[in-house]
């Protein structure tokens, strides 16, 4: 369909179609209804039949195919095979699901000895699930215990058809999910997860994930079998060089933010080598985005970094036994920020909460970070909006909060003052606050950074903000100016 | 520092660490949180304890601190904790999803970071500059020298000096009637004036300057505040031009000191205070009462000061 799309359209009304899309997902993320339903791939485009691709269909051809198949014998196949080519299409979905009995019917097939029978059951199950209408993909549910049962299958394919139905079913609503739990969809994940590794595997598992671990506060013991079985899985899992590809690893990171994010006790994760897997793979991928890759590698970077950014921020106390080196951890991290500065800037803001957790209190970190000149790179930032601002100056200040050597080290950086006096002046008022507050530290326990400060014209932009509109700015641009310059003259 | 302040005040010294202690425990309370005990608002988030407590009620001796008052600040470092469905992971959630549902293509679309803007922050004047250089410009041109009286802004502390000398310092007058008092505008040229008239034709002759130079006028006796806002308004040099385009007349020597506040006071009322492009009383000085009525400028005839016609 994609296909047909770009043969019609030119680049601007893709661009105007992304822009739409982009919207629409916007406003379903705040409404929390963000879930994507899936096909598997080969079967997105025109199918297996190129030749035949129905445009429009009429109530009573799908009426004599029901009765072909409902009457059984050899036409039974060909009737299905022809129904499947035609569910894609919105009415015949429809005026499918409303005949009496259909999906009594459909599931019944589905559950036939026949494989090929089987086969084409299934993926017509498929199309209905994929279904935007409730009314048509709910249909699809008395077929879940089915569905789990043939997941410890031997059928590869016939797996990855009842995975892709069972996760479409899951985006729907949180009724289906909690049934799909109640029906042990987690323990027929695991054992499918043994046998076989596949993409869509881990996807239905971030949707259950996503939804399961919202409810683990309520629950106290049903923890125990994701932990002991299922997570160790996901975290080995979480390897550039995994056989299944960079695919595999980007579902198994969304999976373990989930889990990571819904408040699971992270002493256990840690315990089984989240944090050095994490690590291990930031670092791979910041050596493949320095040797000029970065296509499509920001999706695997995302997930890693909000993982790792909630664990610490969950359990510091583990975090501080940590065995790695912070240098090549911060060599990668300081990859990302520049590279995707341009592209992705999202990519640069999760990466700089991230170095933030990883400074907070740090003496070692924070030392690391003046030993590898990291600080240039923070100031290239700063003139930008959308949080990235703010985050810069919440590391500087994470510097500068650790005392005089670490004050002393900042002020004589170059470019320092100049910067931080830019972002004093900007409209946003939160970006001139955090400013102040760094200026603070820095002159608490550094005198010569007020000499510095002054000889570098800093002097005019702290009184351009003292009569800023916003109290707080004011507040502390009048303190700042009474305690460290009251001798200047004005 | 610290150890030197607390030095020179050996008296104080016990007093000051005491203070600097109670002031980290008032922190902990005014902030409502203790260390190592979960946010109430965000669980999940565990608010650090400092590695060093308090460096701003540590920073000088208690003595300054409580001249100034409490220190307002309140940065901690602190880890943050972020909930899936939070808005800052907005921006990644959709690209994932764009990416699923195959809206990437290969068109090659990035999103660029957003530059932040500086906006002018005094109060009455809400510009916005996309660069720091324009706002410093901006700032320094109508912001820095200004007349606490009269409100004018001027563009240097000289021009600005004068203006308070003559405009608004009671003793000028008496002194200017004995000695010469008005100094020249330009500032390294140390000649003074017995009178306004003086000055202006020594700016005209020796310097070159003309004869509407705006920041050069005489103090109007009666002029009200209405009038004397119009150097507030965001001055074009454009309209500098224009206004030093617009004269025909170069010969005016006096800039009619007094008789403009006539034509000045007739047409305050319709002026509006602020942003009004230009101003009437700009036009004034171009006009010299020594031109004969019978000579006819362009732009319909204007004869002298009395129906000073507005030039837009």
């Amino acid at each position: 369909m994609i296909r047909n799309r770009n043969r019609v359209c030119g680049v601007e009304e893709i661009k105007a179609k992304r822009r739409q899309h982009e919207r629409a997902l916007r406003k379903a993320r705040k409404e929390k209804q963000l879930v994507s339903k899936r096909l598997p791939r080969g079967l997105q485009g025109d199918g297996e039949d190129v030749e035949i691709r129905e445009t429009s269909v009429t109530q009573e051809e799908i009426f004599q195919l029901y009765q072909r198949i409902q009457r059984g014998s050899d036409d039974r196949l060909a009737a299905l095979c022809s129904l499947r080519r035609v569910l894609h299409l919105k009415e015949a979905q429809q005026i499918f699901v409303r005949f009496e009995n259909s999906i009594r019917v459909l599931n019944g097939l589905f559950t036939s000895n026949l494989a090929s029978v089987q086969l084409q059951a299934a993926q017509c199950l498929l199309k209905l699930s994929h279904s935007d209408d409730p009314s048509v993909s709910l249909v699809c549910l008395p077929a879940t215990p089915y569905l789990l049962t043939y997941l410890s299958g031997q059928s590869a394919k016939f797996t990855e058809l009842c995975l892709y139905i069972l996760g479409n079913l899951a985006a729907e609503n949180e009724a289906v999910r909690s049934q799909l739990l109640v029906q042990g969809v987690i323990q027929a994940l695991s054992v499918c997860l043994q046998v076989s590794h596949l993409m869509e595997l881990w996807w239905r598992l971030r949707l259950i994930c996503c939804h399961k671990c919202c409810r683990r506060r309520k629950q106290e013991r049903r923890s125990s079998f994701l932990e002991a079985s299922l997570t160790p899985r996901l975290i080995r899992l979480l390897d550039l060089d995994s056989e299944f590809g960079m695919q595999t690893t980007v579902e198994c990171a969304w999976c373990l933010h989930y889990i990571v994010s819904s408040g699971v006790s992270s002493e256990c994760m840690i315990s089984q080598g989240l944090i050095s897997q994490a690590v291990k793979l930031l670092i791979a991928l910041g050596r493949t985005v320095d040797s000029g890759t970065t296509d499509g590698v920001e999706l695997l970077i995302y997930p890693v970094a909000r993982c790792l950014g909630n664990l610490i921020a969950s359990d510091e106390q583990l975090w501080c036994k940590r065995q790695f080196h912070d240098s090549d951890l911060l060599q990668a991290l300081s990859v990302f920020l520049r590279g995707f500065l341009q592209s992705r800037p999202f990519v640069t803001r999760e990466c700089l909460w991230l170095l933030n957790n990883l400074s907070a209190g740090d003496r070692q970190f924070c030392s690391a970070i003046l030993c590898h000149n990291l600080v240039p790179v923070f100031l290239q930032l700063i003139p930008f909006s959308g949080g990235i601002n703010t985050l810069v100056l919440m590391l500087l200040g994470n510097v500068a909060e650790l005392g005089l050597e670490y004050c002393e080290k900042l002020q004589q950086q170059t470019g320092l003052f100049p910067a931080l006096c830019s972002t004093l002046s900007t409209a946003d008022p939160e970006a001139a606050r955090m400013t102040l507050e760094v200026l603070n530290l820095i002159f608490s326990y550094c005198q010569q950074a007020c000499a510095r400060f002054a000889n570098q014209n800093g002097i005019l932009a702290l009184e351009m903000v003292q009569y800023h509109s916003n109290d707080e700015v004011r507040v502390r641009a009048n303190f700042l100016m009474d305690r460290y310059f009251a001798d200047q003259d004005v | 520092m610290r150890s030197d302040e607390a030095a020179g005040r050996p008296a104080e010294q016990a007093h000051w660490a005491a203070a600097g202690a109670l002031g980290c425990c008032r922190w902990w309370e005014e902030t409502g949180v203790s260390p190592s005990r979960p946010d109430p608002v965000r669980p999940g988030l565990v608010v650090l304890e400092p590695a060093v407590a308090c460096a701003e009620g540590g920073g000088d001796g208690a003595a300054r601190e409580s001249e100034l008052g409490p220190s307002p600040f309140t940065f901690r470092s602190r880890r943050i904790f972020l909930q899936k469905e939070d808005e800052f992971f907005e921006d990644g959630d959709v690209h994932r999803h764009l990416y699923l549902q195959n809206s990437i293509t290969s068109v090659g679309e990035v999103e660029r970071p957003k530059v932040s803007e500086f906006c002018c922050q005094i109060a009455g004047c809400s510009q916005l500059f996309d660069a720091l250089e324009n706002y410093e410009h901006h700032y320094n041109t109508f912001h820095r020298n200004v007349c606490s009286s009269c409100k004018r802004s001027f563009p240097s502390s000289h021009l600005l000096d004068i203006h308070i000398l003559e405009w608004h310092d009671s003793f000028f007058q008496i002194l200017a009637a004995k000695q010469n008092m008005y100094l020249c505008l330009v500032e390294s040229c140390t000649e003074k004036f017995k009178a306004f008239s003086d000055r202006k034709k020594h700016m005209i002759k020796v310097h070159g300057y003309p004869s509407d130079f705006r920041f050069d006028k005489p103090k109007k006796p009666k002029c009200n505040q209405k009038n004397q806002s119009s150097h507030d308004i965001e001055m074009e040099t454009s309209s500098c031009q224009k206004e030093a385009n617009d004269t025909s007349c170069r010969t005016s020597t006096e800039s009619m000191d007094y008789a403009p506040a006539e034509t000045m006071e007739a047409d305050s009322p319709s002026m509006s205070e602020e942003k009004s492009s230009i101003p009437k009383v700009q036009q004034r000085p171009s006009f010299s009462y020594k031109v004969p009525t019978t000579i006819c400028f362009g732009h319909g005839s204007v004869r002298g000061f009395k129906n000073a016609r507005k030039k837009k």
